[in-house]
Formats: structure tokens, C-alpha cells, sequence
């Protein structure tokens, strides 16, 4: 389960952003994320929507104890992300499109480092590491070097690097970023297996067809600002525009 | 402890893998060191033999024959006398190297010398080539020989003996032992090569480790990890210290075979040298190069994650590479010695401390000092890099 409550992320600006003018910026600080609240259940999918810098990426990081808020509380498989950042961690598993990968080591030695550093048992690493390469089709080139490994091999390790500690909470910032449609469509998958196996999911995208696809909840944010946030099927229903996507549009047009 | 030992071993086992990190460890210190050993070696000696060997071409002008000046001249092995030249042509003829010296002694200068006064001689040579320079020696003798027979002449005309003119006998003894000698001239090379191989080994992995890691995405897999930012900063500071040790104790390791293979060096020199480098020196230096590394690392480590990109650091900590190299430098000047003031600043302590360690003359409380300012900057640059580590809009920085 993750509860957020009254977030809100303030950035200052950089000197480009200065430059490029945000619009909702007031003075020399921008609320990347103001006065957020939703909560993604167990063995739900929700889905946060929103325009680039619409504050999707901040929302997702704050979760996963990378950035603390400015104010608001965040609770992650019951754990406060400020407090209990530690814990929070051990029960979160964090996938992004542009996840990088350790190219000098072997998927092998990947997934052990990570295993490791979340306090796994030998045993359990090794069983669980089996049944993840099994499952992602990763044992024949489990020995290889990751650096010569082409992007959709790349990508199953990054899976196996999320999921081999079996957390309880999953975040996914865009994962399908860049790359193929065959490679896209097994994250679906393990997205909606996920699902299946009880697994709070949250994820971000700006693709429709993939919000169509796996979405229980969804929420839309612009400018920081939630401006959606319900079941999948409500959104469906009080659609006054023709396809999701246009309706996406005119949801954030209006804003 | 746990957390900190996965990341160290992880990290150095990546580092390792680095082939670049690999060359400036290893390959990188062999190279300078050979090649800096070598040529310069190969050049002074070339040159000193061409410069021994060289005939050299003279013109002699004197307004009445010096018979005892030219027979010594003639005497002179590979001396060529050149006749052809006019007195007026002297400065261009050495300038454009038909003529290696012209010596011009003055119109009255036998007039002068029989009177028992001071003859004037002009040596004319073209100092800006350093062959010229190295052969002048050769001139200077002949010069000397004729001025003691002048002088012995005066001597035999006034029936005096050779003490008239030199009432005092100086006999210089130097108490300063071999390796002292030494010391101070070895000393002052050391630290060249093992400052800066302490920078460039770290170098990389540091901006590998930090930048590279921002770049390439798996920061913040890292981040989203149980390990805390402590624990990962202390673990990726451990193998960049390690890294900057290892290449430190490379460079003087090669320094050691450089030597002992070196068939240019007199046995003599060689056998001083080796003897100077003892393992309480060594020690000692070692000692000073951890807390270096050290200091290194967290400076690295915190320009590296400050940068966006891998590129960027490596434009930011260029320029530092100068700025190591300018204490070491001071380091050499004469006259600049280790003293409570001196043993504050940074690198510039450890490049006068090295001399007086290979000399073995290192005041203690002084070498305490060295160290105490050394390990505080090692511990201060920790705290720096953690607390840079930690804040959000350094980490986040262009990601």
C-alpha cells in the first residue's frame, strides 16, 4: 500500500530553467509536486498520467525515499518514507526506462550485489535469482558481461534487479521508455503479473494504450497539481471527449 | 558494516574491470617514469659526449704572437684553429656556428701583462646552444692552464713562490653524510611522481564511481537500495583511496626497477640510491600517502557527483591536476624548508617532508604535524563529500 497525503515537492530553480520560464513557478522556486494526495492498494495497478515535467518522475522519486518532501506525508507498505526510509526501501522495488546497468558485471553478479545489499540469505538469493532468470529467459547469458548485451536483454536484468528482493511495492517511472514493442510488451506483462501476485503497483506513463491496458486507478497531474484521481472505470465512464487520449488532453487543457 | 563491505567489493570489483582505471594504475606510472628516466638520461649523456667530442673550431685574435697560449691550444685534443675569420666578422661568425669560440685578447694586452698588470681577454661563444655551453669547459681549461703559466712566470721574475699569492688555503668539509646529499636531491623527485599518481589513479575511478554512475543511470537504483547515502559514499570513497594508493605505491615501485635496471647510472650512484630507499623510509612515506589519497578521493568524489555528466567532471578536475602540481613544485625551490608553517599546507608538506624523510632528518614532532594535517583534511574532505552526497539538488544534479 502507498498512502500519500498532502505532498508537496519544492524545487529551486536552476539557471536554465530560469531561462526556459516555468509556468507555474513563483519566483525562484517551482512546486514540482503541490498538495498531492492518492493511495495505490494491494494487487491494484495505478497509473499517474501526466505531460512531461508535469511532476510524474518527482512524485515517484519522493516515494522511493530519493528526494524528501517539503511537506506532506508519504507511507510506503506502512512505513514513513522520512522516517523509515530504510524500511521503506527494503519493500520497494524501483524500474525506470532509463534504468542503467553495471556493464562491467555479469547479470549474475548484478543481481547478487543487489540480493546482497538487501540482506537476502544465500540460499533464498540463489533460489530466487534461478526462478527470475528462469521466468525472464536470462540463464543463457547470465555469465555474459552487460556492457555487450543487447537493450532487451539489458531491460530483463533490470527486471530481475527490481524484483529479486519479492517487494512488496512496485514503482514504475515510464518503464517502456525507448524501448522496442517486444521488450515493451514483456514489462506489461510482468506489470499485470505483478498484480496477480497481490503487488501494489504504481506506475507513470504518457502512453494511452498502455493506461488502457493495465490501469485499476488512475490519477493525472499537471503542473504539480492532481487533476484526476479515481478508478479506471470512473474515468472511462465521465469521458466527455471520444478516445482516452483526447480526453487526457482536454482534462489538462482545462487545468 | 555489512552494506558497506557489498558496496567496497562491488565497487572495486567494477573499478578493476575498468580498463582505463587499469592503465592509469599500472601502465600509465611505468610509462612517465621509463620515459622521463630514460630520455633524460639518454639526452644529458648524449649530449655531454657530443660536446666532449666535438671539434671544436677557434679563431684566436692578439695584436702580437702568443706562441705559448697557441701551442696550448694546439695541445688541446679535437681543437681546430681557425684562421680564415676576421676580427671584425667575430659575433657573427659565432652566431651563425662557422666559429664555435673566437678567443680576442686586447691590443696591449702583452704590454699589459709584462708590466704585471691585468691583460683583458674576450671569450666569444653562442651560449643558447647547450652543446656550446658543455665545451666552454674545454676552453676554460686552456684558459686557466695559460693564466698559471702567466702567473708562474711573475712569480719566478719576483723570486716568490707559489703561496705569495695564496695566503689561504681553504679546505671545505662537509659534515652532511651521503644520504643526506642525497636526500635532498632524490627527495625533491619523489613526491613528483607519487602526488600525482596519487591524483590520477584516483582520478578516474572517481569520476567513474559518481558522475559516471549519474550518467549512466544506476544511481538511483543505489539510492532506492537499503544502503544508506553514508554507506555508499564511504564505500565508493574506500576504492577511490584504495585505487589512488595502489597507483602511488605503482609509480614508486616502478620508480625502484627503473633505477635498479638502469645501466646508465655509475654502480657507485646506483648503489647510494638503493641504499637511501630502506623500508623504515618507506614506511613512513607510505603512511603519508594514505591520508593524500584520502584527501584526494573526497575532493574528487565530490566534484565527480556535482558534475551532470561524466564529461563535465572531467572538464572541472583537469584543471586541479595544475593545481597539484604547484605545491610539489614549491616543494623543490631551495631555501624552502619544513617548519611548523610550512607542514599546514597541504601537498606542500608532503613534497618538503619526503626530502627530509629520505634524508633522514625529519624532526618528529614535525612528521606529527605533516600527519595530523593530513588525516584532518582526509576527515574534514569525508564529511564534505557525505554531506554533498546527501543533498538532494547536488545527487539530482542534471538527472
Amino acid at each position: 500500500m502507498i498512502v500519500v497525503e498532502n505532498l508537496t515537492k519544492t524545487f529551486r530553480l536552476s539557471k536554465e530553467q530560469k531561462k526556459e520560464k516555468v509556468a507555474h513557478a513563483r519566483g525562484n522556486r517551482v512546486d514540482a509536486v503541490a498538495d498531492v494526495c492518492f493511495c495505490c492498494k494491494p494487487g491494484r495497478i495505478f497509473s499517474l498520467l501526466g505531460p512531461n515535467g508535469a511532476g510524474k518522475t518527482t512524485a515517484l522519486r519522493l516515494i522511493a525515499t530519493m528526494l524528501r518532501p517539503s511537506s506532506g506525508r508519504i507511507a510506503v507498505a506502512g512505513f514513513d518514507t522520512v522516517k523509515e526510509a530504510g524500511q521503506v526501501r527494503r519493500h520497494i522495488g524501483f524500474l525506470t526506462g532509463s534504468t542503467g546497468l553495471y556493464e562491467r558485471l555479469t547479470p549474475t553478479e548484478m543481481i547478487d550485489y543487489y540480493g546482497r545489499l538487501h540482506g537476502m540469505e544465500p540460499a533464498l538469493l540463489a533460489r530466487r535469482k534461478g526462478e527470475l532468470f528462469r521466468l525472464l529467459g536470462i540463464e543463457e547469458f547470465a555469465g555474459r558481461r552487460i556492457g555487450k548485451l543487447s537493450s532487451g536483454m539489458k531491460q530483463k536484468v533490470s527486471i530481475a534487479r527490481t524484483m529479486i528482493h519479492d517487494p512488496q511495492v512496485l514503482v514504475f517511472d515510464e518503464p517502456t521508455v525507448g524501448l522496442d514493442v517486444i521488450t515493451a510488451k514483456s514489462i506489461l506483462q510482468l506489470i499485470r503479473q505483478c498484480r496477480t501476485d497481490g503487488k501494489t503497483v504504481i506506475f507513470s506513463t504518457h502512453i494511452m494504450g498502455e493506461v488502457s491496458l493495465l490501469s485499476d486507478d488512475l490519477a493525472i497531474i499537471h503542473r504539480g497539481r492532481l487533476l484526476y484521481n479515481d478508478t479506471y472505470e470512473a474515468y472511462t465512464r465521465g469521458m466527455k471527449a471520444k478516445s482516452l487520449e483526447d480526453e487526457f488532453i482536454r482534462r489538462v487543457e482545462e487545468a | 558494516m555489512k552494506l558497506l563491505a557489498i558496496i567496497f567489493k562491488k565497487e572495486l570489483r567494477d573499478m578493476l574491470r575498468d580498463r582505463r582505471t587499469l592503465f592509469f594504475m599500472i601502465i600509465m606510472p611505468f610509462l612517465v617514469i621509463f620515459l622521463i628516466f630514460n630520455l633524460s638520461m639518454r639526452l644529458g649523456m648524449d649530449m655531454e659526449k657530443r660536446a666532449q667530442e666535438k671539434e671544436l673550431c677557434v679563431a684566436v685574435f692578439s695584436a702580437e704572437p702568443l706562441p705559448d697560449f697557441s701551442k696550448l691550444l694546439q695541445g688541446s685534443e679535437k681543437v681546430k684553429i681557425d684562421t680564415t675569420v676576421d676580427k671584425k666578422e667575430i659575433d657573427q661568425a659565432v652566431r651563425n656556428g662557422r666559429l664555435d669560440f673566437a678567443v680576442s685578447f686586447a691590443a696591449d694586452f702583452s704590454e699589459t701583462v709584462d708590466r704585471d698588470g691585468t691583460g683583458d681577454v674576450q671569450v666569444y661563444y653562442k651560449a643558447s646552444t647547450s652543446e656550446n655551453e658543455l665545451a666552454l669547459e674545454r676552453i676554460r681549461k686552456v684558459m686557466e692552464k695559460y693564466k698559471q703559466q702567466l702567473l708562474e712566470r711573475r712569480l719566478q721574475k719576483k723570486s716568490l713562490a707559489a703561496a705569495f699569492v695564496e695566503p689561504l688555503k681553504i679546505v671545505e668539509k662537509d659534515v652532511s653524510t651521503i644520504r643526506e646529499k642525497m636526500g635532498q636531491r632524490l627527495g625533491g623527485m619523489f613526491p613528483y611522481f607519487f602526488v600525482i599518481f596519487c591524483f590520477l589513479g584516483a582520478m578516474y575511478p572517481a569520476i567513474d564511481l559518481a558522475a559516471g554512475e549519474k550518467e549512466r543511470g544506476t544511481m538511483e537504483t543505489l539510492l532506492v537500495s537499503p544502503a544508506s547515502r553514508l554507506q555508499i559514499v564511504t564505500g565508493k570513497f574506500l576504492v577511490v583511496t584504495a585505487s589512488g594508493i595502489f597507483t602511488a605505491l605503482s609509480s614508486v615501485l616502478w620508480l625502484y626497477i627503473v633505477f635498479r635496471q638502469s645501466r646508465m647510472l655509475p654502480t657507485e650512484v646506483l648503489g647510494v640510491i638503493l641504499k637511501l630507499i630502506e623500508w623504515k623510509s618507506l614506511l613512513l612515506l607510505f603512511s603519508m600517502i594514505i591520508p593524500l589519497c584520502a584527501f584526494f578521493a573526497a575532493i574528487l568524489l565530490s566534484v565527480s557527483v556535482f558534475a551532470k555528466s561524466y564529461k563535465e567532471a572531467q572538464s572541472i578536475i583537469a584543471p586541479l591536476n595544475i593545481m597539484i602540481i604547484i605545491p610539489v613544485l614549491i616543494g623543490i625551490f631551495p631555501g624552502i624548508k619544513l617548519n611548523a608553517i610550512t607542514a599546514l599546507i597541504p601537498i606542500l608538506n608532503i613534497s618538503l617532508a619526503t626530502k627530509e624523510i629520505i634524508a633522514g632528518t625529519i624532526p618528529p614532532m614535525l612528521m606529527a604535524e605533516v600527519f595530523l594535517v593530513l588525516f584532518a583534511l582526509a576527515a574534514v574532505g569525508l564529511v564534505f563529500c557525505t554531506h554533498w552526497f546527501n543533498r538532494e539538488e547536488v545527487i539530482f544534479r542534471g538527472v
